[in-house]
């Protein structure tokens, strides 16, 4: 077998593969079958014993680790070194699991390498060479499908939570890694960074397990104090709806939804939150997920698997006491 | 200093969203078209912010020329509300039968850029809200050869840079390169403003520029779509909602007591 779809990675320099890494193998898996290939990880920087333990559990036959000179992810630098690599490397089907700034470097890379970008990836369907990608539009309240070209190079994004990760090869050996250098050609970061943002090193609301978020049916800004009291009470983090952000009730960093963090807790409590698909985006991976809003037709409900049909202001506290009572 | 701002027609989110709950949201006999009539077209919103960007540049003073473009419009009203808040150009790229994708778009916009006399800056929304891909911008920054910032709140060129903070997962960045550049917009940004009723009247007079494909010196490889949209739906919403009666005390002790016993908490 020479032709691999190739899973970009980075930051696997220590512990174990992310969520986004273990989503986007499992979903890889499939792609790579049905195309007869194998799987190969592309890692900006250098892979842990730990990760490269996980690839060989999620099935990747090969590791390359291609040596940077970067801090963070300086965006020209990344780009310009995937672009090499897969100059010296042709791949026709690449694969990115999708964060923030995964984003922006495989679309760049989709245009050095005159590859077709598609985003948002929640399945494959292959035939013969011919790739369908399903991906989320419009905010999460369609699915569309994208029909690739045969034979044209195609970089794929993961969406968060697409796929439940799945190991298919728990303890495989770990396959070699082979350093791998680029010639990034002298390619300096023209974005310099003046200061960068203070949250990085706190919890993430991303691998909270439990999440407590509100909406604008909290009514006014001080009532957010009622989400980050029941979060507290249940050792987990408030998160928001956007129009409160918007608002000022809470910070960006708590925004919940397709442009806010993606989150899959074990509990996810939304309080006088409509249930817009955008936000949805962010929360129906949750495990449980209760909703309160005084509206027994609020979309929320549909994917809730408890509701209260009351007011938030007056069923938050009770639970906060309740919750707390032990 | 000029400054493009390329801008999407969309279909309103919030019609589409009502339709799709309602599961009401019709597609056509092709598989992929949605057949509403009444949901109506409007400029996407981080493009209109994009474009608030800027008038709040020539607010504090600074010399802009504002050029909004558009590529593949229904029609032209988003383009007439550009006029009235204050551009000093809009122009309509048209692309009649052609079928292109995002790709091409990119291709297609880097090109007007470019022949209409570069720009000092381009803005584009983080993302369109019918495809969310977030593609174009970063292909028009390397088509371009210009640094692409994503996902911004604020953005002040001077001197010949732009500084920009964006918003991150983290928190906020802040984050400076040399001009030209390509910088996308995000919501956080803020309420983009109404246009006075006066400017209204004034635009709705005002006619955009017509662009056409073969006004723009694009081989054929730049307009073979890479994609091909062959189908849409509406995912299917997991449900069966257990509801919790009871006044607020008497539900959220019944609710703690459920979530211990599912071993949630
Ligand atoms: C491109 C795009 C991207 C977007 N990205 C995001 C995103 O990332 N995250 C996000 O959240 N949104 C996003 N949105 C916005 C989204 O479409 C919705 O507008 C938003 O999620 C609604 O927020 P909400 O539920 O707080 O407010 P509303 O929709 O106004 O809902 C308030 C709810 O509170 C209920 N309520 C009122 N009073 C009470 C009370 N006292 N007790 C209990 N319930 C009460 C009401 O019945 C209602 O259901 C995006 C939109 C677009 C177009
Ligand atoms: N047809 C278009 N006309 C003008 N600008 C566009 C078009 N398509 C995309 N853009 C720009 O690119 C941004 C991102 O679009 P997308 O990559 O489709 O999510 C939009 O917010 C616009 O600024």
């Amino acid at each position: 077998m020479s032709t691999s779809v190739v899973v970009c990675i980075w930051g696997a320099g220590e512990g174990g593969l992310g969520a986004e890494a273990q989503e986007a193998l499992t979903l890889s898996r499939d792609l790579a079958a049905a195309l007869g290939a194998d799987i190969k990880i592309a890692s900006l920087g250098a892979v842990s014993d730990q990760a490269a333990c996980d690839a060989a559990a999620y099935g990747a036959n090969a590791i390359d680790a291609v040596s940077i000179d970067a801090t963070g992810c300086e965006a020209d630098v990344y780009v310009a070194a995937l672009e090499a690599y897969f100059k010296a490397n042709p791949a026709g089907t690449i694969v990115f699991p999708q964060t923030f700034d995964s984003r922006l470097v495989s679309a760049r890379l989709a245009a050095r390498l005159d590859a077709g970008a598609v985003m948002n990836c929640v399945g494959f369907s292959v035939d013969g060479t011919v790739i369908d990608a399903t991906v989320s539009a419009f905010g999460g309240d369609t699915r569309a499908v994208y029909r690739c070209a045969s034979g044209g190079t195609y970089i794929f994004s993961i969406n968060p939570n697409a796929v439940v990760p799945e190991p298919s090869n728990a303890g495989a050996a770990a396959p070699a890694i082979n350093a791998v250098s680029a010639d990034v050609g002298g390619a300096n970061e023209r974005i310099a960074v003046l200061e960068r943002p203070e949250g990085a090193a706190g919890p993430r609301l991303e691998h909270a397990q439990v999440v407590v978020a509100g909406g604008r049916g909290l009514g006014e800004k001080e009532n957010f104090q009622l989400v980050e009291d029941l979060a507290a009470a249940l050792d987990g983090m408030a998160g928001a709806s956007r129009p409160i952000v918007d608002d000022g009730w809470a910070t960006p960093a708590q925004q919940v939804g397709l442009t806010g963090k993606i989150t899959k807790p074990s509990l996810y409590i939304a309080a006088g939150i409509s249930g817009a698909s955008q936000h949805m985006v962010g929360c129906a991976a949750a495990k449980t997920l209760v909703a309160i809003n005084q509206d027994p037709d609020a979309a929320i409900f549909r994917y809730a698997k408890y509701g209260i049909v009351g007011n938030c202001l007056e069923v938050l506290p009770e639970l906060t006491a309740a919750a707390k009572k032990g | 200093m000029r400054i493009v701002v390329c801008a999407k027609e969309v279909f309103d989110p919030d019609a589409v969203n009502s339709y799709a709950l309602e599961g009401r949201l019709a597609i056509g006999d092709d598989g992929k078209t949605f057949t509403q009539t009444s949901i109506p077209r409007l400029m996407n919103a981080y493009d209109e912010q994009a474009i608030e960007a800027v008038l709040r540049l020539r607010d504090a003073g600074q010399d802009v020329a504002l050029t909004v473009v558009s590529v593949g419009s229904q029609n032209t009203d988003h383009l007439k509300h550009a006029l009235s808040l204050g551009a000093n150009e809009v122009v309509e790229i048209e692309i009649g039968d052609v079928a292109l994708d995002y790709h091409c778009v990119a291709r297609v916009l880097a090109a007007y850029i470019e022949s209409s006399g570069g720009a000092d800056l381009v803005l584009c929304g983080r993302q369109a809200s019918d495809d969310d891909q977030g593609v174009v911008p970063a292909l028009i920054g390397e088509h371009l050869g210009m640094p692409i910032i994503t996902i911004a709140r604020d953005v002040v060129p001077a001197e010949g840079k732009v500084k920009v903070i964006r918003v991150t997962p983290d928190g906020d960045e802040v984050v400076e390169t040399a001009l030209p550049a390509v910088v996308t917009i995000s919501n956080e940004l803020g309420e983009p403003r109404y246009p006075t009723m006066q400017a209204k009247m004034k635009a709705r007079k005002q006619k955009p520029t017509v662009v056409t494909l073969g006004d723009l010196s694009l081989d054929g490889a730049a307009l073979a779509p890479k994609v091909e949209l062959i189908a849409q739906f509406v995912p299917e919403v997991r449900g069966a909602c257990e509801m919790i009666d009871g006044d607020a005390a008497a539900a959220a002790a019944a609710l703690i007591g459920k979530l211990k016993q599912d071993a949630v908490i």
